[in-house]
């Protein structure tokens, strides 16, 4: 099977350029038979991928060591939930889930346009084609082949990294790379826009429900990453602007910007050089950011290898589409003026464009940041990395401006604002964000920045839930609905604004948590089995950890285990017992001599309460069970409101489905329109 | 191994056959243009009609007073008016077909339904006058709507 699956990668490349070659041929030519041919090339290349995949996974699943990949990634002993996910566990098998997950959404876009949009396919058949081919020509040539075999057999595999041996980071990596890839479409479409002449908005409209789903799953991916780091590098963090990080994060900034300029030029007809610009800059953001998780090229927990040939064709790859896209625009640039024109500074228009601005500035400070190093090295021929204070500093004050700007988009009026329209939607909001802050500094929150970030966040809560007030309300009357009814109407009659509205509260809650790290603890204690210590929580209650004591295990090579020590610790918070907390040791026997940390989580929404055994005191006594050596340094942390990072991103993805949820009432208004006025059923109506 | 070359023969065939089948048969994809690209004046006309809606829906929805409202929607209609008149002149340019009977009485009632504000402020479709409910989406219009 693993042959059968190299072979298939191999047949894949000839395929695709096939494929290529006849789609643009095709656009050009207009010939029916040339653009059909091409889109069956994209069902094939997919197929030939998947026989790919299923040829490694069956190495994984096989312990077929003498495959370079699987030797370096798996072990016999490995848990087969791990040799599943094998696949994407390290950059060769990455590249080549990449590439197939890009081959399924090709051929998922080729299917259900088959009989619609036609003017757009051939050219956007050509550009998928395009993209996969690089992919495997990257697979191929540039020493990442994952079929490679080594000289000899070695008796066994050098296992996972035991940080990678953790449920959120077998999703994590799938989900980000799921909304890198579906980016791909839009783009695909707005190259063939660009190439077959239909500038209006139509690109947008046909891609709207793409980009939707790849930010949610860019998003959520994130989050997962998040999450990750949270549960498993032991340190209580969740995001310290590693370059990885970053190279994720990259992307959803300017996807984010994009989502919202679309809507201006769908309903104000501007922004359309602006907009073309974004979708190109976005996807190539998510080549860079595969580039950067696969080159090596920048110091990272993430990066697998430094490997120079693969850069060189990524950049190559990147320069080229980069070159192509810009004279693309440039050729058709008489063609792309706008309609309109912005009226007034304060207006909803210039809130979006605002928004744009601010969220493109973070994502140049976060690529400038990234790669310092690398210029720094230039320069000086020193890798100089900057930390997360230079991250924070920049990025902070834009996420409270873009927070704020949550609240005043919906409101403030179209084209130009009145004294009279903002003191109407302002007065009370502003009111609540006022008092929300004075209240908290009443009850004692000096910190700055977060008292701002609450209050803005009080602020633009108010907003929102006054526009879902006044639609229900205004909903309930007219109908003559009861309340929880016209809610539900008011949010299925206008998906796209309400679930809009639903991912803006996600977002205040994720940028609520994050304020409240301004009031995380830590404490650090070195206890003997029975002692108490007692730690103070910002909300003011106490917790009292009383240390059980510690207990060792030796592995017998289960799990690929040498040891582990759990530490016990009972939890009471203010003399009322809450149950009991363990954190871990592990010693792996694949791995250099570091032990592993196993943190323990307590989570209530108000806060977590987070335990990491840092350190045991006597780790030989410990493992001879020697009395006395149950020592250990016992780190506390607490941190406020991390939980509704959580509980936000699952509101902000739940408002992206709704947003992209296919409207019945859509098709219903279809119908009457055809033929008739052009006005019925408009783009922004949902 | 045989199995192995007979596996992997059986793939690339499957796939030669599948792609080139259209090629050597001659079977066409459709590629026919949608010819529901907006001109320019249409799109214009457009943008103006759905800004008058955003208008609409902000004075429904208690985000603009009476004053603004009717300031921000003299303005528009009369946007869309100058748009809806230059769309006129540009199709009536473009010949006698263009300039038929149907489209004259599109005009007359979109222009009529601005007027007299039947036109749907959530989806913008020209009701008849009259209209107490919109016949694209059923949202309640002028007097019923505003009370």
């Amino acid at each position: 099977m693993p042959i059968l699956g190299e072979f298939a990668l191999w047949i894949s490349l000839p395929v695709a350029v096939w494929g290529m070659v006849l789609g643009f041929a095709g656009g050009r030519s207009q010939r029916g038979d040339l653009v059909l041919s091409a889109e069956r090339s994209i069902y094939a290349v997919f197929g030939l991928l998947a026989i790919a995949a299923a040829g490694v996974s069956a190495a994984f699943l096989g312990d077929r060591f003498e495959y370079w990949y699987v030797a370096s990634y798996s072990n016999a002993n490995l848990e087969l939930f791990y040799k599943v996910t094998g696949l994407w566990a390290g950059q060769r098998g990455s590249l080549l889930f990449w590439a197939l997950l890009l081959a399924l959404f090709s051929s998922i876009c080729v299917l259900t346009n088959r009989n619609r949009h036609r003017e757009f396919m051939p050219y956007v058949a050509g550009v998928l084609q395009g993209i996969l081919l690089f992919f495997i020509v990257v697979l191929l040539f540039a020493d990442v082949n994952p079929f490679e075999r080594l000289d000899f057999i070695p008796a066994d595999g050098q296992g996972l990294n035991p940080q990678l041996q953790n449920y959120w980071m077998t999703i994590h990596p799938p989900t980000l790379y799921l909304g890198f890839t579906a980016f791909t479409i839009p783009f695909a479409f707005a190259v063939a826009a660009l190439l077959n002449g239909r500038l209006d908005a139509r690109w947008i409209q046909l891609t709207r429900r793409w980009i939707l789903i790849s930010w949610l799953f860019l998003s959520v991916g994130i989050v997962f990453g998040m999450r990750w780091a949270y549960e498993e590098l032991g340190w209580g963090g969740y995001w310290f602007w590693d370059p990885v990080e970053n190279a994720s994060l990259l992307p959803w900034l300017t996807a984010t910007a994009f989502l919202h300029s679309i809507q201006i030029q769908e309903n104000r007809g501007m922004l359309k050089v602006w907009n073309m610009s974004l979708v190109l800059m976005t996807f190539l953001l998510t080549i860079f950011a595969t580039f950067l998780t696969r080159s090596g090229l920048i110091e990272s927990v993430h990066s697998f290898a430094q490997e120079l040939k693969i850069a060189y064709i990524f950049l190559s790859f990147m320069g080229t589409v980069l070159a192509a896209c810009v004279l693309l625009i440039v050729y058709r640039l008489p063609e792309l003026r706008s309609e309109n024109q912005i009226e007034s500074f304060l207006s909803r228009e210039s809130a979006f464009l605002f928004n744009n601005l601010l969220l493109l500035g973070a994502a140049f400070s976060v690529m400038w940041g990234t790669l310092f190093p690398l210029i720094s090295e230039g320069i000086t021929g020193q890798q100089i990395s900057v930390g997360p204070p230079f991250f924070n500093k920049v990025n902070l004050p834009i996420g409270i401006v873009l927070l704020a700007l949550v609240g005043i988009g919906p409101v403030i009026a179209w084209r130009r604002a009145t004294k009279k329209n903002l003191q109407k939607n302002f007065t009370a909001p502003v009111a609540v964000g006022v008092a929300t802050g004075v209240v908290l500094w009443v009850l004692g929150a000096r910190h700055e920045l977060a008292l701002v970030t609450w209050s803005i966040s009080a602020f633009v809560l108010t907003i929102i839930s006054t526009e879902f007030w006044k639609g229900t309300r205004a909903r309930a009357r007219i109908e003559g609905e009861g309340y929880l009814l016209a809610f539900f109407h008011l949010v299925t009659r206008n998906r796209r604004r309400w679930g809009g509205y639903m991912v803006h509260v996600g977002f205040v809650m994720v940028c609520i948590a994050f304020a409240g790290a301004a009031y995380n603890t830590d404490s650090r204690f070195n206890v003997q089995p029975g002692d108490v210590v007692e730690v103070a929580s910002p909300f003011g209650h106490a917790y009292q950890l009383t240390y059980e004591g510690l207990s060792m295990s030796i592995g017998r090579g289960q799990r690929n285990l040498l040891w582990q020590a759990i530490a016990t610790v009972s939890v009471a918070q203010d003399g009322d017992p809450k149950g009991i907390l363990t954190t871990e040791k592990r010693q792996y026997t694949n791995r250099d001599s570091q032990p592993m940390t196993e943190v323990g989580i307590r989570s209530i929404v108000r806060e977590d309460l987070y335990l990491i055994l840092s350190a045991l005191n006597d780790t030989n006594g410990a493992l001879n069970n020697e009395p006395g050596a149950q020592g250990i340094d016992l780190q506390v942390l607490i941190k406020p409101l991390v939980g509704w990072i959580w509980i936000g991103t699952f509101l902000l993805a739940i408002g992206t489905v709704i947003a992209l949820w296919p409207s019945v009432d859509r098709r219903r208004m279809a119908a009457p329109s055809e033929g008739g006025g052009v006005e019925a059923a408009p783009a922004g109506a949902d | 191994m045989i199995t192995l070359y007979l596996g992997v023969s059986l793939v690339a065939a499957a796939v030669v056959l599948f792609i080139m089948q259209p090629v050597v048969k001659g079977i066409h994809a459709s590629l026919e243009r949608e010819d529901d690209e907006l001109t320019e004046t249409e799109a214009r006309k457009r943008v103006a009609l759905l800004a008058l809606r955003d208008v609409e829906y902000d004075f429904l929805a208690g985000k603009l007073d009476e004053e603004d409202y009717r300031s921000l929607k003299a303005d528009l209609t009369a946007e869309a008016l100058a748009a809806l008149e230059a769309d006129e002149a540009a199709k009536a340019g473009l010949g006698a077909e263009a300039g038929d009977a149907a489209l004259e009485a599109e005009i007359a009632m979109i222009r009529s339904g601005l007027r007299e504000g039947v036109a749907c402020p959530d989806c913008a479709y020209t009701n008849v006058s009259g209209s107490r409910f919109c016949s694209a989406c059923g949202q309640a219009l002028g007097e019923l709507a505003a009370s």
